[in-house]
């Protein structure tokens, strides 16, 4: 477009509403050479968005071209611009492993699951086995009474969530939060005995022959009662004068068993160990070491759980790794009823953020026959476990 | 007739236009403001974990824009068993309960154990040292009472608009929360 | 930084923790010490304080009004620039770059997308309010506020002119970034615009290496390139040029008149100063004009279809970028090989989080079905600017002077004082050493001799 054209467009259709001079065009026509069209450029106007035009064009088209192309590349792209850009699929340079911990060696496996059947209630807590060979299960707001095969014999609703539960001839006492009801084998109330002081939480009931011994967790002592319920005396309980740390529980899981023979074994899962005490109050043994490994109490409180094989050994229970060992009498590891890979449910809710350590974990029973039933606390599953072979126990 | 204006008066057209859209903008704007104003939010927001859905995958120590990051360990001591053998301060499998280093679980040994009476004992978190990385977390969820817990420290945390953690969280563990109530403190075993 | 006085937090904040653990649940208590050892409060170092927020704002607000100031009253490179250096330290270094508008309309979208989000007063009117300065006032934001501008502005040392045709080919992608933006924020998924911020990283000296890296590169390049970011990415740019198109006001090389010496035409780095075009002499000149203009007018609706297709595919695979599509994806793929049974976060997140696969999958395909949809939209949006684009190309502008395009001119202020006639006008130059000047200047009225704003409004 010469320059000249240019000028005389200015010129010839002034725009009136432009509001610019004429006079300033004129201006321009008097100085030609200011008006000249910068020589790099194509053309003023029309010429030159007609040419960018052409390339914006060419070049959307290879933008389209390219997306067309990618439409496959960007699955990889956005894959890899998702999550978690760096560490996608690699492991966590933090982890906290113990998985070496999770598989026990079958060899040490003492015992096979006969059956299991589902607790009949919700939250179940703890249970014990009657003379009957019935299942009296805590859990709820009830107790369940359960024949060995898994179907429900009687259901005793309660008042308050029972926290444990121990059996006697024709009589069987439910642990509350605070205090100890008797009920009668019908499921009728016999007597409640009186509320605890200070800060009560029972979690562990055992009866003997005309005593009957509470775990308090919250105190943190075994009460001794007598069976009208009267206190008779308290065991373990701290006394630095005296030296006796007493029980050290970082959460509820206070256990307490009796063969009847004047001795009760105590958890102290503080202090990873099994206490005996004479039914006085003396410290006769203890035994148990921690230990993530299958011969020791795993984790900072453990064992959370107590039971007595009618030959002297014991059962024992644990939390963080779920799992069921017996110990022989000189509490000597004997062999495992269950180990972790038995229980992954429990073992996951164990290690969730919101578990209560009063809620995981397991509770064991044994039957007069030495049949362990195992109770999950978070599947609300009851394992059966019998003996591998009775030569096993007789070790 | 197009024409016709399009030659006499191209300016004042486009000056209408340009006045219409402007008046048309702001309406748009108004609009935008009106809608936004019935979820307007006086306070600001920060992020912070939620305690409960944390799955301790180490993302907090990496992913964070600051490093070391923003996200530390807190105590809530009120939960602590101040157990001897706390398993958030011991490896697994610790060859005796000292500080010795390599019985500590921290990579970074920022945890402090303090003997306070037989047997117990308190641990508290160096953040200064800290960096977030969860492994005490776990394992105290795992064996202990799950009183060790992460959260942002909001004096160092940057408030980026979309906190980096927050979308590499596994869990789904970060939200906004209003800057008046800047943490999700731990303070029991309430279920969900 | 950490060491802001721990035991002024506990005791300031020891009321509000105890208030927060009123509301515990009864819970087995920890031993009691016969040492009578206090358990110690949980430290809960504060945020921000509100009022830091509002201050933030306020900043905001005077920079906007002093950059107005700066830019039409005084007319001042020099107030501008240092004004640009104070935002970008306090926006910029001081605040971390991370109270800027250029992801806000993440936040909006998400507002509006997710019930459960409420945008916060401080970002609405980050968002909100450079905007309405736009509108009447062109891109003052730009000038000497927005500390990513800031930075590229002043790191400017050589600038290199763009050749036109990649600036028009570049010049959607604001729009689209902006979309892509918006559409992640609404699907819940990400804030991409924060994500790929090529320069918080830098103010915060640390960040990703792939985010450090990208800065740097734009670093580099705004010292040859006139701040490529805001010109051919800035999300939030791309917003307020729309406004600024429309803006009441607007940035004037001179309030005087302009003479076409041509003295300007190189002193915007950003290419924003347009050459005059003056009205076609003969209307038949427009006719292929017109006749593109129906065609592409005619082709726009194929075009939206086109690109919402593609969009509508790209949607598909751009769900991975979600959690929850992205864990289905790689551990519940029934198609797929599982993964190595090494402990993940993801593979953590399947076995901890109460995610059953089920429920996993079903919101998987759920997301994948709202991102398809968002795709549509997503791509009808990027069809859409690049017709919108094309046919701004048609339109035949007409200028009777050099003039800073409304869209692009970052009212930095540079193109002031290259203007002979501006230095006239400010008396630095006396009128007859600009001889083109000197004719039009004689036949101004004497009235506007001084003050010479009026006489030539041409828009
Ligand atoms: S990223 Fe999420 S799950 Fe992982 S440690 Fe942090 S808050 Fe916990
Ligand atoms: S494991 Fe947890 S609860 Fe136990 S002492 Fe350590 S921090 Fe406290
Ligand atoms: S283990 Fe990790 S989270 Fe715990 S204190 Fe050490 S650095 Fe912090
Ligand atoms: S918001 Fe930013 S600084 Fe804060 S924790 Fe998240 S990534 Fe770190
Ligand atoms: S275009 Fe964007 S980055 Fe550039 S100055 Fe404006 S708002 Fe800031």
């Amino acid at each position: 477009m010469p320059a000249s054209d240019q000028q005389s467009t200015g010129h010839d259709s002034p725009n009136p509403n432009d509001g610019t001079p004429v006079e300033e065009m004129s201006a321009l026509q008097k100085n030609p050479e200011r008006s000249k069209l910068p020589s790099g450029s194509m053309a003023i106007g029309r010429g030159q968005t007609a040419f960018s035009r052409r390339r914006f064009i060419g070049g959307q088209c290879a933008v389209l071209g390219v997306a067309a192309l990618g439409n496959i590349a960007t699955g990889s792209i956005f894959a890899v611009a998702g999550r978690g850009t760096r560490s996608d699929n690699s492991e966590n340079p933090f982890a906290y492993r113990v998985d070496r911990f999770e598989q026990t060696d079958p060899k040490l496996i003492g015992y096979v699951e006969a059956r299991r059947f589902k607790s009949p209630c919700a939250e179940p807590r703890r249970m014990a086995i009657g003379g009957d060979e019935r299942i009296y299960l805590a859990g709820e707001k009830r107790i369940c009474v359960i024949r060995p095969k898994g179907s429900v014999a009687a259901e005793i609703g309660l008042a308050a969530p029972p926290q444990c539960v121990a059996v006697a001839n024709e009589v069987f006492y439910v642990g509350f939060k605070d205090h100890i009801e008797v009920y009668a084998a019908n499921g009728k109330r016999k007597a409640v005995w009186e509320t605890l002081e200070g800060n009560p939480y029972i979690t562990g009931l055992t009866v003997a022959e005309n005593e009957l011994f509470a775990a308090d967790s919250g105190n943190r002592v075994v009460i001794r009662y007598q069976l009208d319920g009267k206190i008779a005396g308290r065991i373990g309980a701290r006394d630095r004068e005296a030296g006796m740390v007493g029980f050290v529980l970082p959460s509820p899981n206070l256990d307490v068993e009796t063969r009847g023979d004047g001795v009760i074994y105590v958890n102290n899962p503080g202090r990873h160990r099994v206490e005996c005490y004479s039914v006085a109050g003396d410290l006769l043994k203890w035994w148990g070491k921690p230990s993530a490994a299958i011969e020791g109490f795993c984790g900072c409180c453990n064992p959370i759980g107590l039971a007595l094989l009618p030959d002297g050994r014991f059962v024992t229970c644990e939390k963080g790794l779920p799992r069921v060992k017996v110990y022989n009498a000189n509490g000597e590891f004997d062999c495992v009823v269950a180990g972790p890979e038995s229980f992954r449910e429990n073992a996951r809710a164990g290690a969730g953020s919101t578990s209560d350590p009063a809620r995981i974990g397991l509770d064991a029973a044994v039957d007069s026959k030495g049949n362990v039933y195992v109770l999950d606390r978070v599947t609300g599953n009851i394992h059966v476990m019998v003996p591998k072979a009775k030569s096993d126990g007789a070790r | 007739m197009a024409e016709q204006e399009n030659r006499s008066a191209p300016v004042t057209r486009r000056d209408f236009l340009r006045q219409g859209s402007r008046v048309a903008a702001l309406t748009g704007l108004g609009g935008v403001a009106g809608l936004l104003a019935s979820k307007l939010k006086a306070e600001t927001l920060v992020w912070q974990i939620d305690p409960a859905k944390c799955l301790r995958c180490g993302r907090c120590a990496t992913e964070c824009v600051l490093k070391p990051s923003a996200v530390k360990c807190v105590h809530a001591f009120a939960l602590c068993g101040y157990c001897e053998l706390c398993t958030g301060y011991f490896v697994p499998e610790p060859n005796e309960l000292n500080t010795a280093a390599e019985n500590q679980l921290c990579p970074v040994s920022a945890i402090k154990r303090r003997w306070i009476e037989d047997p117990y004992y308190e641990y508290t978190i160096d953040e200064t040292l800290c960096i977030g990385c969860g492994k005490c977390v776990e394992g105290c969820h795992r064996f202990g009472n799950g009183s060790l817990f992460l959260q942002v420290r909001h004096n160092l945390c940057l408030n980026c608009n979309e906190c980096s953690i927050a979308r590499a969280c596994p869990g789904d563990a970060f939200r906004r929360v209003p800057v008046s109530q800047p943490y999700l403190l731990k303070t029991s075993y309430s279920h969900g | 930084m950490t060491m802001r006085g721990r035991s002024f937090y506990s005791l300031m904040l020891s009321g509000a923790a105890a208030a927060w653990n009123a509301v515990a649940e009864q819970r087995f208590p920890p031993p009691e010490f016969e040492s009578g050892h206090q358990l110690p409060v949980t430290t809960v170092p504060p945020p921000r304080a509100l009022w830091h927020e509002y201050a933030d704002v306020a900043v905001l607000l005077l920079c906007l009004g002093l950059a107005c100031y700066f830019v039409y009253r005084r007319r001042s490179r020099r107030s501008v620039l240092w004004l640009s250096v104070f935002s970008l330290i306090y926006f910029g270094f001081y605040r971390k770059g991370c109270i800027c508008p250029i992801g806000a309309p993440q936040n909006v979208a998400l507002g509006f997308f997710d019930p459960a989000y409420a945008v916060p007063l401080v970002v609405a009117v980050f968002f909100i309010a450079p905007l309405l300065v736009a509108l009447f006032a062109g891109r003052t934001f730009c000038a000497a506020v927005c500390p990513h501008g800031a930075l590229q502005d002043l790191l400017l040392v050589k600038p290199v002119k763009v050749p036109s045709w990649i600036e028009t080919g570049l010049s959607v992608l604001p729009y689209i970034y902006l979309g892509a933006g918006v559409f992640f924020a609404a699907a819940g998924s990400a804030f991409v615009i924060c994500r790929y911020d090529p320069f918080v990283p830098f103010f915060r000296l640390s960040g990703g290496l792939t985010m450090l890296t990208v800065g740097a590169g734009f670093i580099v390049v705004s010292m040859f390139i006139g701040r490529p970011y805001c010109r051919f990415l800035c999300p939030y740019g791309a917003l307020l040029r729309l406004a600024s198109l429309v803006s009441k006001w607007r940035v004037r090389i001179t309030p005087d008149f302009c003479t076409k010496c041509r003295l300007c035409e190189e002193s915007c780095p950003f290419g924003a100063i347009r050459e005059p075009v003056p009205p076609p002499a003969n209307p038949v000149e427009l006719a292929p004009d017109r006749r593109r203009l129906g065609l592409f007018l005619i082709a726009m609706p194929a075009l939206i279809a086109v690109f919402a297709f593609i969009g509508n595919r790209v949607a598909a695979p751009a769900a991975l970028v979600h959690p929850t599509v992205s864990l289905a994806e790689r551990y519940l793929d029934p198609a797929k090989p599982p993964p190595p049974k090494v402990p993940t976060p993801d593979s953590l997140a399947l076995e901890r989080a109460d995610h059953d696969p089920a429920s996993v999958l079903s919101d998987a395909a759920r997301i994948r079905r709202r991102f398809s949809r968002a795709g549509w939209w997503f791509g009808g949006l990027v069809g859409l600017v690049i017709g919108v684009r094309l046919i701004s190309l048609t339109l035949r502008p007409v200028r009777a002077d050099y003039e800073p395009d409304r869209g692009a001119c970052f009212a930095c202020g540079r193109c002031f004082m290259s203007c002979p006639n501006e230095r006239v006008r400010l008396g630095l130059l006396s009128p007859s050493e600009v001889p083109g000047a000197e004719p039009a200047r004689s036949n101004t009225p004497p009235v506007a001799a001084g003050y010479i704003g009026k006489p030539k409004t041409a828009v």
